[in-house]
C-alpha cells in the first residue's frame, strides 16, 4: 500500500504542476462534444441525441483516455525515471496499481467535466440518473485504466508507442465498451440499473486488473 | 568469501549484436572497480545488467551473495544504488520531494529526515524546495547521487558521472565519490576520465567490443599505465 500511495502522490503532483496531460485530454474530449453539436440535426437535444448520447459520450471518453494513457509512462522516460521505478525493491504489481489509480483519477476528472459539458451543450437533464451514470462510467473507466496502464508500459519503450497503444488497447477494450455503452444507454433511457452491463463490467474489470497486476512484473524489464 | 559483486561469463545479445561477450568480474567489499572503454564497448550494458535493469542472455551474476533471480525479484535490489547517464529524477518535483519519493519506494522509515540529511551532505539544502528541472548539470548530478544513497546501498554503480561537468565540478564530484566508498560499500565506476579512474579505483577493466581486453590493479592503475593500456585496447578494437 505504501508504494501504491507513493506513486499515486507522485503522479498526481507532477500532473498538477505540469497539467499537460489533463489539458490535452480535456481539450480533445470537449472538441468531440462540440463537433457532435454541430454535426447533429439542429445541434440541440432531441430524439437523435437522446438515442445516441451514450455512444457519443464514450467516443469522447475513449479517445481522450488514449491521449492520457500514452503520456502515463512516456513521462517516466524523461531523465530515465522509469529505471528508478524498476530499481525499487518493491512488488512491481504495486507500481502498476499506483499508476493505474492515478490514471483512473485523471480520466475520471475529465469524464465528469465532459459529461457536464455534454449535458449543457445538448440541454439534457441527467440529474435524476446521476448515481447510475457515475456507477457505469466508473466501471468502464476501471477497465480502460487497467489494461490501458499495462499496455502503456509495454508500448513506452517502442519507437511507435503512440500508434502501438491504440492498436493493442482498442481490441482489448471491446468487452469493456460493449458493457459501458449499453449500460450508459439504458441508464440514460431511465430504465433503472442495467444489471447485465454491470455484471459484464465487474467480471471484465476483475479479470483485467488481476491479470495486469500479475503480468506487470515482466513489463518493466528492459 | 562473499563478493560485493561477482559476474561469471556474463553474456548479452541484442538480436544479432553482441553487447557483452562472456565477461567475468569480481569485486571484494569496500573496493572500487573502474570500467573503461570506447563508446559502444558495452560499459553501460554491463552496468545495467549489474543493476538488474536487464537480464543477461547467459551467465551468472551475484550481488552481495544474492543471485540474479533474487536481484530481479526485488529484495536484493535494495543493495544497489545506481547513478545512470540520466539523473532518474522527476523534473516537476522539488529536490526534497524527489528524495522523499525514492525513500518511500525503498521503505525508508523517515524519508523526509533522510532527504534533509542527504541534501545537506550534497550542499543542496538551499535549493531543497526548488524543482529539479531547474537545476544545473552539476546540481542535478549531486541530487542524483543523493537519490542513489537514500536507501544506503552496499554497491554503488556510476555510469559516466563526470559527463557534462567542467573540470572543477568533476574534481569536486570525484572528491565526493572518494568519500562514499568505505564501510564495506563498493562501487563500479564507468567512465572515460582516466585520471578519475586512476584516482578513485583499486581495480580497472577495459572493455572493447563487449570483451574484457585488459585488467589492471595496483601500479598498473597509474594514469600513464592506464592511458597506454587504453590506447592499446582502442587500437586493437579499431
Amino acid at each position: 500500500m505504501r508504494v501504491i500511495l507513493a506513486i499515486l502522490w507522485k503522479d498526481l503532483l507532477t500532473e498538477w504542476r505540469a497539467r499537460d496531460r489533463l489539458f490535452a485530454m480535456l481539450v480533445f474530449a470537449l472538441l468531440v462534444v462540440v463537433t457532435f453539436h454541430f454535426a447533429l440535426p439542429d445541434g440541440t437535444a432531441g430524439d437523435a441525441i437522446e438515442r445516441n448520447a451514450a455512444g457519443l459520450l464514450w467516443v469522447a471518453y475513449i479517445f481522450s483516455a488514449l491521449l492520457g494513457l500514452n503520456r502515463s509512462f512516456a513521462q517516466e522516460l524523461d531523465n530515465d525515471a522509469l529505471a528508478g521505478l524498476a530499481l525499487a525493491p518493491v512488488d512491481r504489481g504495486s507500481v502498476f496499481a499506483g499508476k493505474a489509480l492515478a490514471n483512473l483519477i485523471l480520466t475520471g476528472s475529465v469524464q465528469a467535466l465532459v459529461a457536464f459539458a455534454f449535458a449543457l451543450v445538448f440541454g439534457l437533464d441527467w440529474l435524476s440518473v446521476l448515481p447510475g451514470l457515475v456507477g457505469i462510467i466508473g466501471l468502464g473507466s476501471l477497465g480502460i485504466c487497467s489494461v490501458g496502464t499495462l499496455f502503456s508500459a509495454m508500448a513506452v519503450r517502442t519507437r511507435f508507442r503512440e500508434v502501438l497503444l491504440p492498436v493493442l488497447l482498442l481490441p482489448a477494450l471491446f468487452p469493456v465498451l460493449a458493457g459501458a455503452v449499453r449500460g450508459t444507454s439504458e441508464v440514460l433511457d431511465g430504465g433503472g440499473i442495467p444489471w447485465d452491463a454491470f455484471q459484464l463490467l465487474v467480471v471484465v474489470d476483475g479479470v483485467y486488473w488481476v491479470s495486469s497486476f500479475l503480468v506487470f512484473e515482466y513489463v518493466l524489464d528492459e | 568469501m562473499t563478493f560485493a559483486l561477482r559476474a561469471l561469463e556474463l553474456h548479452k545479445r541484442f538480436g544479432a549484436v553482441i553487447a557483452l561477450d562472456h565477461v567475468d568480474v569480481e569485486l571484494a567489499p569496500g573496493r572500487c572497480l573502474a570500467v573503461l572503454g570506447a563508446n559502444g564497448a558495452g560499459k553501460s550494458t554491463l552496468l545495467r545488467l549489474l543493476a538488474g535493469l536487464m537480464r543477461p542472455t547467459s551467465g551468472e551474476l551475484e550481488v552481495a551473495g544474492h543471485d540474479q533471480e533474487q536481484l530481479r525479484r526485488g529484495e536484493a535490489r535494495a543493495l544497489v544504488g545506481y547513478v545512470g547517464h540520466a539523473t532518474l529524477l522527476y523534473s516537476e518535483l522539488t529536490a526534497h520531494e524527489n528524495l522523499v519519493f525514492t525513500g518511500r519506494l525503498h521503505g525508508v522509515s523517515d524519508p523526509a529526515q533522510r532527504a534533509d540529511m542527504l541534501l545537506e551532505s550534497q550542499a543542496l539544502t538551499h535549493v531543497a524546495h526548488r524543482r529539479a528541472g531547474t537545476f544545473s548539470r552539476g546540481m542535478s548530478q549531486r541530487l542524483a547521487i543523493a537519490r542513489a544513497l537514500v536507501h544506503q546501498p552496499r554497491l554503488l554503480l556510476f555510469d559516466e558521472p563526470f559527463t557534462g561537468l567542467d573540470r572543477s565540478a568533476a574534481d569536486h564530484l570525484g572528491d565526493q565519490l572518494a568519500t562514499l566508498r568505505g564501510d564495506d560499500r563498493s562501487c563500479v565506476l564507468v567512465t572515460h576520465e582516466l585520471h578519475q579512474a586512476s584516482r578513485l579505483a583499486q581495480e580497472a577493466i577495459i572493455l572493447a567490443r563487449g570483451r574484457v581486453v585488459h585488467r589492471a590493479e595496483g601500479d598498473a592503475l597509474e594514469r600513464t599505465a592506464l592511458e597506454s593500456a587504453y590506447a592499446d585496447a582502442a587500437a586493437a578494437s579499431a
